[in-house]
């Protein structure tokens, strides 16, 4: 069983590694994947290449992993957490609030709140509504998610309100980053992203084990010690702070918190919560899925959002026609 | 009864004047009654035939046709969640206009056909989704599909945005949903298919009734569900296709209409029909006088005042415990 999660984070992270060199290989100018790992071993490279490698590339393949690995790893949490494979922060308007809330403070509407506090900000603020509408339910069962599908349609329209009244110039520039992108990121931004993530990374695991308990039912919980109500909040809140940081940098791209923790599930082992491997699965697709984005329509760029959600919708659709309502995850 | 009724005649009638007289300029109800009686300013002559005439007649258009095509889909599915908007009714046929304007083509001639296309190809696409789910039928998953239909039709309209400059200028407002500034040629090249999506609502209307009451009345009472299915997929893509192409995608409104229709009048869908033709044009001209008043001097988009009056409705309906299947 052990041995098993190592085998697959071991081949997860070599699946990172190889995105991470394809994406740094691949683009406009094509440069040689050999020439790229003897740049970083050795640190011999010409000037344009460095350019190209370090500058523009690097910090980019950068954001793109642990914005993935953010995204993957929060919605595996809250499916654990809600027993339910659609309660991904982007299907219950945690992104698209903490996207208004971000844009906000951008358009110089809200306080003078940097970007990533403001986004945080909004993911607490749609959480707790959340809660709040879904009543005595919790986040079991569907007032849960239609509360958070209502939260992020009032969203939506109130970034689309604040895009429509700034001028021009500034919603273009604003626009690709709210339906996400890796395009307008700050580095501000991606480092508080990396230490959010380092420890919201370690604090899942810690709650780990108390998860794989969960996930049986809510009475064996808490036979066995542990305080569900307690242990919901804990993992409420990590994965609240992960999108949030997340989507200061990247803005919603909520699919990646739907398809990696699912493409985890698949090779791991079934009684455990893939906490890692969702991560790691999270980073993959999101290096590939911008990858694709800068290679399809090339020199154009498509964001990583819209490739997401036009890669990630027919299977989000595959699952509600077929999931057995009896059935959760 | 008399203040329901009252309520029926009287705010139709209010909502009419509202938007006819009220606005984020200075043209007041005082300069209405003054141009009535034959001395107005030429300015106020100005903003009421060339602005407020055609935006609420146009207002009133748009109302009828989402609140009928929401009514309908509702009962055609049995879900009183079925809208338009969530659907993807609606950004199927917001993504067939944008994929015309990237083409060239801008005439309004052109866009109402092309839009009931692409309305058409959404509605086929939420009832083939209905009719996959097959027995283990279940309201909110219907519109999580919807949703998500929705989302990716939306996202292949931001592509185009993306990728032609030229046309996200052209749709960037069209695309929230709004009916000011139209002209009256807009409103003209939908009418035809409006007319001929009423005829066939009434067509529909018993037949629908009794397949409320089971397929196999229905088919006992000598109706024929496919058709009767075909004839409301047709009706709901003319109806929100000449409606989006008039005001973008609004979201929202079909679900809000035929509820507040319900409330007034009971469940039966004739009634129903009949109610939405006052409740439709009320509430969007009402929502729409909001969007002028709320931050005069300037205006919100309509479609961010039905998302933000509508989302809360939506979760008040699932929020009841026993959802009713209609």
């Amino acid at each position: 069983m052990q041995r098993r999660t190592v085998l697959v984070n071991t081949a997860l992270a070599l699946g990172v590694a190889v995105a991470a060199l394809a994406a740094l290989s691949l683009g406009t100018i094509p440069l040689h994947p050999v020439g790229v790992l003897r740049a970083f071993t050795t640190g011999e490279a010409s000037q344009q290449m460095a350019l190209i490698l370090f500058e523009l590339r690097l910090p980019r393949v950068m954001a793109g992993a642990l914005t993935g690995a953010a995204f993957a790893l929060a919605g595996c949490l809250m499916q654990t957490l809600a027993r339910n494979r659609l309660a991904t922060p982007g299907i219950i308007g945690i992104d698209n609030a903490a996207t208004a809330f971000a844009v906000a403070s951008i358009t110089g509407v809200g306080i003078g709140l940097a970007p990533p506090a403001m986004a945080l900000v909004g993911a607490a603020t749609a959480a707790a509504l959340a809660f709040a509408l879904a009543g005595r339910t919790g986040t079991r069962g569907y007032p849960f998610i239609m509360a958070g599908v209502g939260i992020g349609a009032i969203a939506g329209a109130i970034t689309q309100l604040m895009l429509t009244r700034v001028a021009i110039d500034a919603a273009n520039a604003a626009y690709p980053w709210t339906v996400g992108s890796l395009n307008s990121r700050e580095a501000m931004a991606t480092h508080l992203l990396a230490g959010g993530l380092a420890l919201c990374w370690l604090a899942a695991l810690g709650i780990g084990r108390h998860l794989n308990v969960l996930r049986l039912s809510e009475t064996v919980a808490t036979g066995l010690g542990t305080h569900p109500g307690r242990l919901r909040l804990a993992g409420l809140g990590i994965a609240i702070l992960l999108t949030g940081l997340a989507v200061a940098v990247a803005g919603p791209v909520g699919f990646v918190a739907l398809l990696g923790p699912e493409m985890a599930r698949s090779v791991s082992h079934p009684a455990r919560v893939p906490l890692t491997a969702s991560a790691l699965a999270g980073a993959i697709l999101m290096l590939l899925a911008d990858l694709a984005g800068r290679m399809i329509l090339a020199p154009l760029e498509v964001p990583v959002g819209i490739v997401t959600a036009i890669a990630g919708s027919p299977w989000l659709l595959w699952i509600l026609l077929r999931q057995t309502p009896g059935r959760a995850l | 009864m008399t203040l329901r009724s009252l309520f029926l005649w009287a705010l139709p009638v209010i909502a009419l004047l509202a938007s006819l007289s009220l606005g984020s300029g200075s043209v007041g109800p005082g300069d209405v009654l003054a141009l009535l009686s034959g001395n107005g300013s030429d300015e106020a002559r100005f903003v009421m035939t060339e602005l407020r005439f055609p935006r609420t007649a146009i207002g009133i258009v748009v109302g009828l046709a989402l609140g009928i095509s929401g009514a309908l889909l509702q009962s055609l599915t049995r879900n009183p969640l079925a809208e338009p908007g969530l659907l993807g009714v609606s950004a199927g046929s917001a993504l067939a206009v944008t994929v015309m304007i990237l083409m060239g083509s801008d005439s309004a001639a052109i866009t109402t056909p092309v839009a009931q296309v692409g309305a058409l190809a959404g509605c086929g696409l939420v009832v083939a989704v209905a009719r996959m789910q097959g027995p283990g039928r279940d309201p909110v998953r219907l519109i999580l599909a919807g949703a998500t239909l929705s989302g990716l039709l939306l996202s292949l309209t931001s592509l185009i945005m993306m990728a032609d400059q030229r046309t996200a200028n052209e749709i960037r407002f069209w695309v929230t949903g709004s009916i000011s500034g139209r002209q009256w040629e807009e409103l003209f090249a939908t009418l035809p298919s409006m007319a001929l999506a009423g005829l066939t609502t009434a067509l529909v209307a018993r037949p629908l009734a009794s397949m409320a009451l089971g397929e196999h009345v229905a088919v006992g009472l000598g109706y024929r569900p496919g058709r009767v299915q075909f004839l409301v997929i047709t009706t709901v893509a003319l109806f929100v296709g000449a409606a989006t192409a008039l005001a973008g995608p609004l979201m929202f409104l079909g679900l809000a209409v035929p509820f507040i229709a319900r409330a007034i009048g009971g469940p039966d869908i004739r009634r129903t029909l009949l109610l939405c033709l006052a409740v439709g044009p009320t509430v969007l001209l009402l929502a729409d006088t909001l969007c002028r008043l709320l931050v005069a001097p300037s205006e919100l988009p309509l479609g961010v005042t039905t998302a933000l009056l509508g989302a809360p409705l939506m979760v008040m309906i699932v929020r009841r415990h026993r959802m009713p299947t209609l």
